[in-house]
């Protein structure tokens, strides 16, 4: 009698079956709807409409324009904040991470309701400056998201790597450039990853900002809610695609790169 | 808190289920394992699963009714005991809400007609949530949509009429069709889709105009009164505008056709209404352009769009004006009282848009099933019973289409919402007749109310007749020009590039200057920071 045995395969069937169930058959659904009519024909007139119409362009543009600027903001911010507290040997470091990472542990909404607040008192009127409201609240959003990644690789960057590039003659901001920020480039590419993601699609956080041009996110919104899957699923496989190919930019390239930097010294 | 909650959780167990029905079941697991069985496996149940329900009702069975409302939608009882409403009215009723609407119905049910029903209550927050859900599969046998919703389901033939014993006034327990406003009723009678009424599929749940709330110390009423007040550049920044393009889409026409809508001839002509839905329903190519332009200035000059977020803008005052619904004026109104700021509600004088919620029965859910049906209506008419109107309107605020018939309890409510205390000085005399009775003049139904109710809460829920004059429904698009009038506005709330200007571009060419510098000094840092020796 042959004796059911577990190994060590059968602990992916889970997440196997998850990952089907709820990634797999969904995308495979949008793709359906997206090259089909309201006839259940093949066509590419939902991708044809999509880059002949100077309004989802604009939209498009608008979505990686303020994806990249909050991106580029949060890891201007961030990189000090996690350079200092990595790297200064603070005894208080683990204390202030926290208080930077605590504003997660709270529900976002009521966060972006209270910087409404506050942006209102500072400004007198929030419709005056929709693209800096925006920028600031999904910073304040997205930072942490920054911050953890940066903070990690500072952490374990090899302090002695550090010392060696001093001895060999290289000034703190050689130092800086040849060795710290090409060996933190990973934390970079992932902080880069988990915030310019989600600013392309959040349009909850424009919405409560009120800022009333849509993004990416808002727009697929609006097309489901006249019914017309068809064009909101051809949307969201194009917003997929440029997911993709941020990704394989960001993260092919330069991971290589800093390795081979930092073994180069 | 979502009515939803109060589901009820009384379904039969699942060893409950008759032995008839096991082989319906196994039939249904056959059909949908072998798609070659299907026919001779459905030959086989239909008769048996008619049998087993049969059987089962004759047996006293339950009745199982599905409703999807509105989220906060039906009074949900366990009022404070001070909350009792003591009305003047004839008999001198006490309205108390001590069990949720729906528990009250399924024990009047079980009471009145000897059949136990078990209620299955959902909510839902959007007319288009509603729509999908009912697509994705999710079967309801009674809903409450919004008029143009259900107009589009009528269109669309998903809806079971109502039957003719229903509109029979003589049966005692035909609340609806006794107590509804004759103003409702003729809009419902005389508005169709395909050539059929709406009151042939629909009855009427809730209703009210649009307008505009604002606050009187920084705008006159006068300003307010026009639906230009939503584009005006003069309030830059301080109106809010509703995110949905149907009410935006009738706001700009009310600005496009202002000068027609006011002129002294087209006022005073004996066909205004009908004018005023022509126009305001105008989807030619000329019209949805000229909108586009409109909806694009109040973009920029509004502080926001906003589906909920209006009614709190404006009681902290964040913004002047707010375009809302009549319902939602006057929970904002009553919010902002609380802490001593007055708000006004005017209805803009070129013309109104009517909306209705209604019940409509769902013909996929209601299946044939006479039983189910009769429940259905029976709820309808539960929920137009006079003491049940007043429980609902006290707890959402929202006015309901039934005037009360032979009953005085609706005007009471009115009157004790709104009635002025004996020694109040400054009073006026305000006609709802034409809602109760059908004429303003008629001097049964005058509330005494504190004059400033003129332009507020009393106003906004029962609108005079020279407001109705000019409120018209909007009419249902169908496929064609329902989406380009919603290209249209999502032209209106993307980001075009076409309206980047000279300086733009040259702003931009400069930020990708200085990204690519950046990037050169990273790649080229090596020699750039290396140490001269």
């Amino acid at each position: 009698m042959k004796i059911f045995r577990f190994s060590r395969k059968q602990l992916c069937i889970p997440y196997a079956l998850f990952l089907i169930c709820f990634v797999v058959l969904p995308l495979a659904v949008i793709v359906y709807y997206a090259f089909t009519d309201g006839s259940g024909r093949f066509t590419l007139e939902n991708l044809l409409s999509f880059f002949t119409n100077g309004n989802t362009i604009g939209t498009l543009c608008y979505s990686i324009v303020v994806a990249a600027v909050v991106t580029v903001v949060c890891l201007v911010v961030a990189y000090p904040v996690a350079y200092v507290l990595a790297r200064s040997g603070l005894k208080r470091g683990p204390v202030l991470l926290m208080l930077f990472i605590l504003p997660m542990w709270i529900n976002f909404t009521l966060r972006v309701t209270a910087l409404k607040e506050i942006l209102t008192l500072l400004e007198g009127n929030l419709s005056l400056h929709p693209f800096l409201n925006t920028v600031i609240a999904m910073t304040y959003d997205f930072l942490p998201f920054m911050i953890m990644p940066l903070y990690t690789t500072l952490l374990q960057l090899d302090k002695s790597l550090l010392e060696a590039a001093s001895d060999l003659g290289a000034g703190p901001a050689a130092v800086f450039f040849r060795v710290t920020l090409p060996l933190s480039m990973p934390g970079v590419v992932s902080g880069i990853t988990m915030t310019f993601l989600p600013a392309m699609t959040n349009y909850v956080i424009l919405d409560m900002i009120y800022n009333s041009t849509y993004i990416m996110g808002s727009l697929i919104g609006s097309y489901f809610n006249i019914y017309d899957w068809h064009n909101g699923s051809m949307i969201s496989l194009i917003l997929f695609a440029v997911i993709c190919v941020v990704s394989i930019i960001t993260g092919g390239g330069d991971q290589n790169d800093a390795k081979n930097r930092g073994a180069v010294l | 808190m979502t009515a939803g909650k109060e589901t009820r959780g009384k379904r039969p167990p699942f060893a409950a289920v008759s032995a008839a029905a096991v082989p319906v079941l196994l039939s249904a697991v056959l059909a949908a394992a072998m798609p070659g069985a299907v026919l001779t496996a459905h030959a086989q149940s239909d008769p048996e699963q008619t049998e087993a329900s049969e059987s089962g009702r004759a047996d006293g069975g339950k009745v199982t009714l599905r409703i999807a409302n509105w989220e906060e939608y039906i009074d949900e009882g366990d009022w404070d005991e001070e909350e009792a409403i003591e009305l003047d009215d004839r008999d001198h009723t006490v309205i108390f809400g001590e069990n949720s609407m729906v528990e009250d119905f399924e024990q009047w049910y079980l009471d009145t007609y000897g059949v136990e029903v078990d209620v299955e209550y959902s909510t839902f927050g959007t007319n288009e949530d509603l729509y999908n859900q009912m697509t994705l599969g999710n079967n309801f046998d009674l809903v409450c949509p919004s008029e143009y919703m259900f107009m589009k389901l009528i269109a669309e033939g998903r809806l079971q009429p109502l039957s003719e014993s229903f509109f029979d006034p003589d049966i005692e327990e035909n609340y609806y069709i006794r107590g509804v406003s004759d103003y409702i009723r003729n809009i419902y009678d005389t508005n169709t889709i395909n050539g059929e009424p709406w009151s042939r599929y629909a009855a009427g749940y809730m209703w009210g105009t649009t307008g505009i709330v604002y606050n009187p110390e920084k705008i006159t009423e006068e300003e307010a009164s026009h639906w230009a007040i939503l584009a005006d550049p003069k309030y830059k920044g301080q109106v809010t505008i509703k995110d949905n393009v149907r009410d935006s889409y009738f706001a700009a026409l009310g600005i496009l056709n202002e000068d027609e809508l006011l002129s002294p001839e087209f006022v005073s002509s004996d066909d205004r209404l009908e004018k005023i839905t022509e126009l305001m329903n105008r989807t030619d190519d000329k019209t949805v352009a000229a909108a586009e332009d409109i909806l694009k200035q109040m973009k920029e000059n509004a502080y926001s769009f906003e589906s909920d977020s209006g009614k709190a803008d404006m009681v902290t005052g964040k913004v002047l004006a707010n375009y809302q619904w009549s319902g939602d004026a006057v929970y904002t109104l009553d919010q902002a009282e609380i802490d001593d700021y007055i708000l006004a509600y005017a209805v803009p004088e070129e013309c109104t848009n009517v909306w209705f919620d209604g019940w409509v029965m769902i013909r996929d859910g209601i299946d044939g099933d006479a039983a189910k049906q009769q429940a259905a209506e029976a709820f309808i008419n539960f929920m137009s019973r006079p003491d049940n109107v007043v429980r609902n309107m006290y707890y959402i605020g929202y006015t309901s289409v039934i005037a009360g018939g032979d009953s005085d309890i609706i005007y009471a409510y009115a009157d004790w919402c709104y009635g002025a205390e004996e020694d109040a000085e400054d009073t006026i005399e305000y006609p709802v007749g034409f809602f109760f009775s059908g004429d303003d003049s008629d001097p049964d139904y005058v509330i005494t109310a504190e004059s400033d109710q003129i332009n507020r809460q009393l106003f906004a829920q029962y609108p005079p007749e020279e407001v109705l004059d000019r409120a018209v429904v909007m009419q249902y698009f169908d496929q064609e020009n329902n989406q380009k009038i919603n290209q249209m506005w999502v032209n209106v709330r993307c980001f075009n590039l076409a309206s980047l200007t000279g300086s733009d571009w040259a702003k931009i060419g400069a930020g990708v200057v200085i990204v690519l510098a950046a990037v050169f000094v990273f790649l080229k840092r090596d020699d750039l920071f290396r140490r001269k020796i």
